[in-house]
């Protein structure tokens, strides 16, 4: 066992050597393998079966049938390699999500001769699982493939297989790129304890009210994840629907989801809970802002934001990489 | 399962396709519950590709398994020799179709339909049945890239891409085919133990044929070195026929014969000899046909005593043989009197009028000589007659013959002959074999068919050995002179079995030029690619690379391949760019014509720019110019918007660049 693995670091450090990590690659000699396959063994032995037919019947147009399949293997190497060589792979999205979700990596095919890639494989290294595309001539085309994030942090899917035994299936060629994808897990939500001097650090005489509860603003229909004290329990009482209130400042007011909120909590847990914060702020539909040591997410609200702050929340601590890994390239 | 690993219906209706036409040339040789098969699984594999029918559960596949192997076992009466083996593969090649789901399957399907192609050429390696299996080769070759293909709809890419490969293939297998070794067989292989008999029979009796089978076949073809001998003198020896018993013309076997009469007698050799190479079809018998005195030329042929030849191996295909005859030697100078017992030997009784009349014929002359003719001369002046369609014989057969019927074909007057010359004690005995033959003027091949067939006589005088003497010949001469199609004219019987032959229609002149070519092509094809043996190998190899030797075979196979798969590499990766957009590639031209005539086109010009420019500096061309402009620009910036490329190529074909108006 660890002779095994010892030889697959090998081989893992060597293929880094010959096919280094890059966001786009284009196939070639250097990078592509071919081998016969299982089946392409199981014809040699009908060629051999053939071939002692055509010895021991002394005839001559077997041998030349013999032959004439034994050196179409031969061709099929030149056909099966030029199946895969020219392909042009690159890495167009790399997934985010929550640890535990399975998240999609989006690359793109791009095949730049007259023939076209046909029945390629695609699959993620140790994944058994694998897509079947095919690239048309002169065309592009895209792939999803999906895997399970892991803890939270930038997190590699590992190498890329792609695989074809085109034409005759005798051969398969196949080849590990590394797109240099990089997908993101989010911290994992966890519920939080009530923040220290949550309204901007500012002291305060009074408990500061909970955010999004300051001056009633009007009545809205109760959406799921309303708190208990923000429902109309006098219009339900009156035979009303369920509704929740609204406070002034639920569109107007900024929250801070602040790393110092929660002090003597280690780094993880304290994301986790500025992890759920961020949720819940996004869902009620507010303007908020994060602080964390060494990075500020200017205040705002949407989609868009819930996005950049899970984003850097997820990225917190790991080395910077620049713009690269930002998802959408 | 999972749909990828099903088999795409493109590819199974080509395996689908390819199993009907590797049956169709079994079809007459196996039994016909066997098609009957073929269509039940075609009809079942069908059905449960639309979900109709469930695949056949573990159970009902041994049981129809053993159904297969126990009919084909009662339909041979054996599991054993090749024709039941094929049967058998083509009985599980039509049951593994009803179980092939997965890709897996498909593969078994492909392959072992390669395999069938072979057991085909086992019975006939044919010009034209050689061509059909490079068909079926070429479509198996195209199921194969249809398993591997994700289109849905019916493509005939598959097709192509498979000729490609196999037409890249072709010369590689052209390298193999005359380098490797040939060697003999490893071990003794089922042979073909139900095909009939072809040609001579090995016993002769006249008396119950009523009418004469022909068959267009050919026997064999003759090249000969020289120049070939007149078609009245080709008497091809197959078998001598010695012995008569019950009515029955038979040959002597090996041990009829006493030990010290096993080995030809040496014959004087004299005269010019003939030197000619046969190719004979296969006839699942061991005689070889030769013109006397003759002499094989090379190994695996025996001489027997008789002055015959013969192949101790069962010619189960095409086999060529060399060999020198001298027609004018003497055989058999001298006469054991073993062998003047035997020659002169009749059964007890019978045919009293025949001998009696041999008595009186042999007591009015004084010599052998003078009988023979005077018993052909009987032949002639009594109403005798040729025909394929004689009367059946009665108990008496030369009595019923000589004096009843008088109508017959060679064999009722090489036996009557015989009879007669054996009653006056004149060793006589019946020669079977080819007469004639046909010359094509393609190739100067004699071509000798299965209606070739003759029986003659062969009579014993002292001083002169073995003569040859045809009593068919004094009754018909055209049999001899101009063939069989010429003596049986009025009757109409020639070929009257085979109303589709091509040798009917001798008369006309393309089918004959046609039948002939095609007949050269086939020798051909015979003597260099069916009979390649190991001792022609040797002599080609030799020829070409002067010595034979391991390094000098591998340089020149590695050679072969690397330069054959060199220019398909070369066709496959250089040549495979991207196609260069054509208007494009028609204004680079326009441009560098601009340019050549000193009109300066810049980096950044599209055609309209530069072709603005270009009417001023041409003001003779400049409506052509301007149309030129406006089709580039429609082409280029407005694609699809009817722009018309053929007429901007015939615009640039028209141009000329005229600075004067």
């Amino acid at each position: 066992m660890d002779l095994r693995e010892r030889l697959r670091a090998r081989f893992r450090r060597w293929l880094a050597r010959r096919i280094p990590p890059a966001r786009q690659v284009t196939l070639d000699q250097r990078r592509i393998f071919i081998f016969p396959s299982r089946v392409g063994f199981f014809f040699f032995a009908c060629l051999l079966v053939m071939l002692l037919a055509a010895i021991n019947y002394q005839n001559n147009m077997s041998y030349a049938l013999t032959f004439l399949l034994a050196t179409l293997f031969v061709v099929a190497v030149l056909h099966s390699y030029a199946n895969l060589s020219g392909l042009t792979l690159r890495s167009l999205r790399a997934g985010e999500g929550f640890p535990g979700q399975t998240v999609p990596f989006t690359i793109g095919l791009a095949c730049a001769n007259r023939r076209g890639h046909h029945a390629l494989w695609l699959g993620f290294e140790d994944d058994p699982q694998a897509v079947s595309v095919s690239v048309l001539p002169e065309r592009a085309t895209t792939v999803t493939l999906y895997r399970e994030a892991g803890p939270r942090g930038p997190f590699r899917p590992g190498r890329l297989r792609v695989d074809s035994s085109y034409p005759l299936g005798l051969l398969r060629c196949w080849t590990w790129v590394d797109l240099d994808l990089v997908g993101l897990a989010y911290p994992r939500p966890r519920p939080y304890p009530e923040p220290l001097g949550a309204d901007n650090g500012q002291p305060r005489g009074r408990p500061s009210p909970r955010p999004g509860e300051d001056e009633f603003f009007g009545l809205r229909d109760y959406r799921a994840g309303d708190r208990l004290r923000q429902v109309y329990w006098k219009g339900l009482a009156r035979g009303q629907s369920l509704q929740s209130k609204q406070y002034a400042d639920a569109a107007a007011s900024l929250d801070w989801l602040d790393w110092d909120a929660f002090p003597g909590v280690d780094t993880e847990r304290r994301l986790s809970f500025l992890c759920q914060q961020c949720l819940d702020l996004h869902r009620r539909g507010r303007r908020f802002g994060l602080r964390l040591p060494g990075n500020q997410l200017a205040a705002g609200a949407g989609d868009g934001q819930r996005d950049r702050v899970l984003r850097a929340l997820g990225r917190f601590g790991a080395p910077a990489r620049g713009d690269r890994g930002e998802g959408a390239a | 399962m999972k749909a990828a690993q099903q088999i795409p219906r493109n590819a199974l209706a080509w395996i689908i396709l390819c199993q009907v036409l590797l049956l169709a040339p079994h079809a007459l040789r196996v039994p016909a519950w066997l098609l009957v098969l073929y269509l039940a699984a075609f009809g079942w594999r069908v059905q449960l590709y639309r979900d109709r029918l469930a695949a056949p559960a573990r159970w009902l596949k041994l049981v129809l398994i053993g159904a297969a192997m126990a009919g084909i076992g009662w339909s041979y009466g054996s599991l054993i020799g090749l024709e039941p083996t094929v049967a058998l593969l083509l009985a599980a090649y039509a049951l593994k179709l009803v179980e092939s789901v997965s890709r897996k399957d498909a593969y078994v399907l492909i392959f072992l339909g390669f395999f069938l192609l072979i057991t085909e050429f086992l019975f006939s390696q044919d010009l034209l049945i050689v061509l059909y299996a490079v068909v079926v080769a070429w479509l198996l070759t195209t199921a194969l890239v249809a398993l591997h293909r994700t289109g849905e709809g019916f493509e005939l890419a598959p097709a192509r891409l498979a000729g490609v490969m196999l037409a890249q293939a072709f010369p590689l297998m052209l390298v193999l085919f005359f380098l490797f070794p040939r060697i003999g067989p490893l071990w003794n292989v089922p042979i073909r133990a139900h095909a009939a008999q072809t040609g001579i029979s090995d016993f002769l009796r006249p008396g119950d044929v009523a009418r004469l089978t022909q068959s267009t076949d050919v026997a064999f073809r003759v090249s000969f070195e020289g120049e070939v001998p007149r078609a009245a003198d080709l008497y091809w020896r197959g078998l001598v026929m010695s012995v008569l018993e019950d009515d029955t013309w038979r040959s002597l076997r090996f041990f009829d014969l006493p030990p010290s009469q096993r080995r030809p007698a040496p014959v004087q050799t004299e005269g010019e000899p003939l030197d000619y190479s046969v190719i004979i079809e296969p006839t699942q018998q061991n005689w070889l046909y030769a013109l006397r005195y003759a002499r094989p030329r090379d190994g695996g042929v025996m001489a027997l005593a008789d002055y015959t030849l013969y192949s101790p191996a069962v010619l189960e295909s095409e086999r060529r043989y060399t060999v020198r005859s001298w027609p004018e030697a003497v055989i058999g100078q001298e006469l054991d009197p073993w062998r003047q017992r035997l020659e002169t030997r009749l059964p007890e009784g019978g045919n009293p009028q025949s001998r009696a009349l041999a008595a009186e014929l042999r007591a009015a002359v004084d010599s052998d000589e003078a009988y023979i003719d005077r018993v052909l001369a009987l032949f002639r002046e009594q109403p005798f007659r040729y025909t394929l369609q004689p009367p059946l014989l009665g108990a008496e057969p030369v009595d019923d013959f000589l004096f009843g019927t008088r109508a017959g074909f060679c064999e009722h007057y090489a036996n009557a002959f015989a009879v007669l010359m054996r009653a006056a004690g004149v060793p006589a005995r019946i020669v079977a074999g080819y007469q004639g033959g046909e010359i094509n003027p393609m190739n100067g091949t004699v071509l000798v068919h299965q209606f070739d067939a003759h029986a003659w006589n062969e009579v014993w005088l002292a001083g002169e050995g073995w003569v040859r003497v045809d009593p068919t010949a004094a009754v018909s001469p055209a049999r001899v002179e101009f063939g069989l199609e010429t003596a049986v004219r009025g009757e109409g019987s020639f070929l009257a079995d085979s109303p589709l032959s091509p040798l009917r229609y001798r008369g006309v002149d393309w089918v004959n030029a046609l039948r002939l070519r095609y007949d050269a092509l086939t020798y051909r094809w015979q003597s260099w690619v069916v009979g390649f043996d190991a001792e022609q190998q040797v002599e080609l190899l030799g020829e070409w690379f002067g010595r034979i030797d391991a390094k000098r075979f591998i340089a020149v196979l590695l050679g072969a391949f690397g330069v054959v798969l060199a220019v398909v590499a070369l066709s496959l990766l250089v040549r495979a760019g991207p196609r260069r957009d054509p208007v494009a590639r028609a204004w680079g031209r326009l441009r560098r014509r601009l340019v050549a005539r000193g009109l300066p086109v810049y980096a950044g010009d599209s055609p309209a720019t530069a072709l603005a420019r270009a009417r001023i500096a041409f003001p003779g061309s400049r409506v052509e110019l301007d149309a030129l402009a406006d089709d580039f620009t429609a082409l280029l910036y407005r694609p699809g918007a009817g722009g018309d490329l053929r007429q901007l190529r015939a615009r640039l074909r028209k141009l000329r660049l005229r600075r004067r108006t």
